[in-house]
């Protein structure tokens, strides 16, 4: 059977979920007898302009000329997986959405900004069909592969809708706010293997949040820690400044 | 009853010679007033006082995730995966704990994962002369004294640990180490010494009788208290991760890269989560926090009494410490208590 056609396609992120998978090292040689890679800035200067069987997209869609090359993109593959947390829920650039678009612009270009055509940020699915998510910043190489073993059977893979504290409990951590620091763990959605927690740090939301938070429960709980309600607010949009634009695609 | 003595000079020499028959499991410190149960080679790793584990010694005996079958194209094979080990310092909560576990997968169809594991594991308990912390209420669900379970049990004295040898293992264990002496009758008197003490210390935690709590739970279904926990719980499942008679899980098929080959195996569910009564199309059984901490509580004080005639909650606080949303198991016993006077009360 002919190995299925992969490519994998950037846009504004920093490409730092590509590099975990130039970085995954033996499993990537077991990974490229499944498939075959087309194209992949990241590690090769080849192009393809045929049909895909499968595009990664790493990124998000910040200008039309964004849109106008996902919707490309689409059109020529059977299946599409967002990858890393600019494509899957907008991520770190969402906080771009926070701010009048014209202040944005002239803080970033100054007064080259008439030139820089500025749009909301948006995640692959507010713009485009997306078949599968790979969450994280960066993702978690373990649940990609799982992504991928999903897509070559043909069938769903289910994003956890569970917390990321359901990891860290199961791996037996001392909890953040037991160490005296708040941590996103409770509203954020796991699959990480609580990949923060396990590893000395707070969670920061990066994979955005289950399907139902308890936003004002979780408000209460990181107002004990005297943080400003400004200060919380921030690090609950983060990643997360994106849902607010049509949350479901 | 055997009861036997090991001055505590020897102690590091029992847990090094015990290390040498099988992997021991003990209760360690993780820093910020937290334990968790680990394998020790020595003595000196072990915290012989320490307040419950961040995980339950459950974990040992139903491991939080466990292959249970195996497959490739043309075969499947059932997998029961057990590393013989003795676990060392388990408290009379958690020793409740484990007879819970044990009734539940004894019941046919019997889990044999679970009681291949069980039998490969001896348990020696250690006593608890005062309280761990405010959120205990083992006395109220009457496990702050040792009442069976184990195959040896500890009780600490300044000088020497006092040991109660129960099971033909336990036995087997003295002697083989070789470390002990008899226990004459002063041992003995200083023991009923330190049980008429902790009698003084230890009191029902709440202002109500046990056999009294079933009867609370047959009236507070419809309770204000669960719609205040709806508004305050964050459905992160701590409280059931971290419970030594919570027994849910899920089973999931992972196969390997060549696709045609894999594994199945199960991990601990918790019917906090917002998946866990999620069914096919979307519907949700339970989709209120507050319909799943009531759930939560009537599987410890209520549906239990009623297929195995005893509570799942050991009392040992766990729950309560593990909210980071400050839901406390005592606190919301004690509104249901004042919400739903009993007539006799
Ligand atoms: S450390 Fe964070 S993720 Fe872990 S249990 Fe605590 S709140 Fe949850
Ligand atoms: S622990 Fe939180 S911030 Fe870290 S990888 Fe997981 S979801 Fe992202
Ligand atoms: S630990 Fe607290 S916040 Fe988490 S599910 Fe249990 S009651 Fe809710
Ligand atoms: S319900 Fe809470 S106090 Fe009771 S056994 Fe479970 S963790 Fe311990
Ligand atoms: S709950 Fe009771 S038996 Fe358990 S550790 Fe605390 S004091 Fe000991």
């Amino acid at each position: 059977m002919a190995r299925p056609k992969v490519a994998f396609f950037d846009f504004s992120c920093c490409e730092g979920c590509q590099l975990q998978i130039a970085n995954f090292g033996e499993p990537l040689l077991d990974i490229l007898k499944l498939i075959e890679v087309v194209e992949f800035r990241e590690v090769m200067s080849e192009k393809y302009a045929g049909t895909l069987d499968v595009a990664i997209i790493e990124g998000s869609i910040n200008t039309t000329h964004a849109i106008e090359r996902i919707k490309g993109i689409r059109d020529r593959s059977k299946v599409l997986i967002a990858m890393g947390s600019c494509a899957t829920i907008g991520g770190v650039n969402g906080i771009k959405n926070a701010f009048p678009l014209n202040d944005i612009a002239e803080y970033v270009y100054g007064g080259d900004s008439e030139y820089f055509e500025s749009i909301q940020t948006m995640s692959v699915h507010q713009v485009v069909k997306v078949d599968y998510f790979v969450h994280g910043c960066p993702i978690y190489p373990p649940e990609f592969v799982a992504v991928l073993k999903a897509v070559l059977m043909a069938v769903p893979y289910d994003v956890p809708d569970y917390p990321v504290c359901v990891e860290c409990k199961l791996n037996g951590n001392v909890c953040m706010y037991d160490r005296g620091v708040t941590c996103l763990g409770p509203v954020t959605r796991a699959g990480c293997n609580a990949w923060c927690i396990g590893n000395g740090n707070i969670c920061y939301g990066c994979r955005g949040m289950v399907s139902n938070p308890n936003e004002k429960g979780s408000i209460d709980v990181i107002r004990r820690y005297g943080l400003s309600m400004e200060h919380i607010i921030n690090k609950l949009e983060m990643y997360n400044k994106c849902r607010e634009l049509n949350p479901h695609g | 009853m055997a009861y036997a003595v090991l001055q505590k000079g020897r102690f590091d020499d029992f847990i090094v010679a015990l290390a040498a028959q099988r992997k021991v499991m003990a209760p360690v410190s993780k820093g910020y007033g937290h334990f968790e149960f680990e394998e020790v080679r020595s003595a000196t790793e072990i915290a012989l006082r320490y307040i419950p584990t961040i995980l339950p010694p459950k974990k040992y005996f139903m491991p939080q995730r466990e292959t249970i079958l195996q497959y490739t194209s043309d075969s499947i094979e059932a997998v029961v995966d057990f590393d013989p080990m003795a676990i060392f310092g388990v408290h009379t909560c958690d020793l409740a704990g484990i007879q819970c576990l044990n009734m539940v997968f004894s019941e046919r169809p019997k889990d044999y994962n679970y009681l291949v594991r069980k039998n490969n594991i001896i348990i020696i308990g250690l006593e608890c002369g005062d309280y761990c912390d405010q959120y205990a209420s083992c006395a109220m669900m009457n496990s702050e004294m040792p009442n069976g379970g184990y195959d040896l049990f500890v009780t600490e004295f300044d000088e020497y640990l006092l040991f109660h040898v129960s099971t033909q293992t336990g036995e087997d264990i003295v002697k083989s180490t070789g470390l002990f002496e008899t226990a004459d009758a002063s041992h003995k008197s200083r023991l009923a010494e330190y049980r008429k003490k902790k009698k003084s210390i230890f009191k029902k935690e709440l202002p109500i009788d046990s056999k009294d709590i079933a009867l609370l739970f047959d009236k507070c279904f419809e309770s204000k208290v669960w719609d205040e926990l709806n508004d305050r719980c964050l459905a992160c499942g701590n409280c059931n991760n971290v419970c030594p008679t919570c027994y849910c899980f899920d089973v999931i098929d992972e196969p390997a890269l060549d696709l045609t080959s894999g594994v199945r195996y199960r991990r601990w569910d918790s019917c906090q989560l917002e998946t866990f009564a999620r069914v096919a199309g979307g519907a949700n059984f339970r989709e209120n926090r507050g319909a799943r901490q009531r759930h939560r509580y009537y599987r410890k004080f209520s549906y239990p009494v009623k297929k195995f005639f005893r509570y799942f909650c050991t009392g040992c606080g766990r729950c309560s410490r593990a909210c980071m949303a400050n839901i406390r198991l005592k606190d919301v016993l004690m509104d249901l208590i004042k919400a739903h006077p009993l007539d006799n009360a």
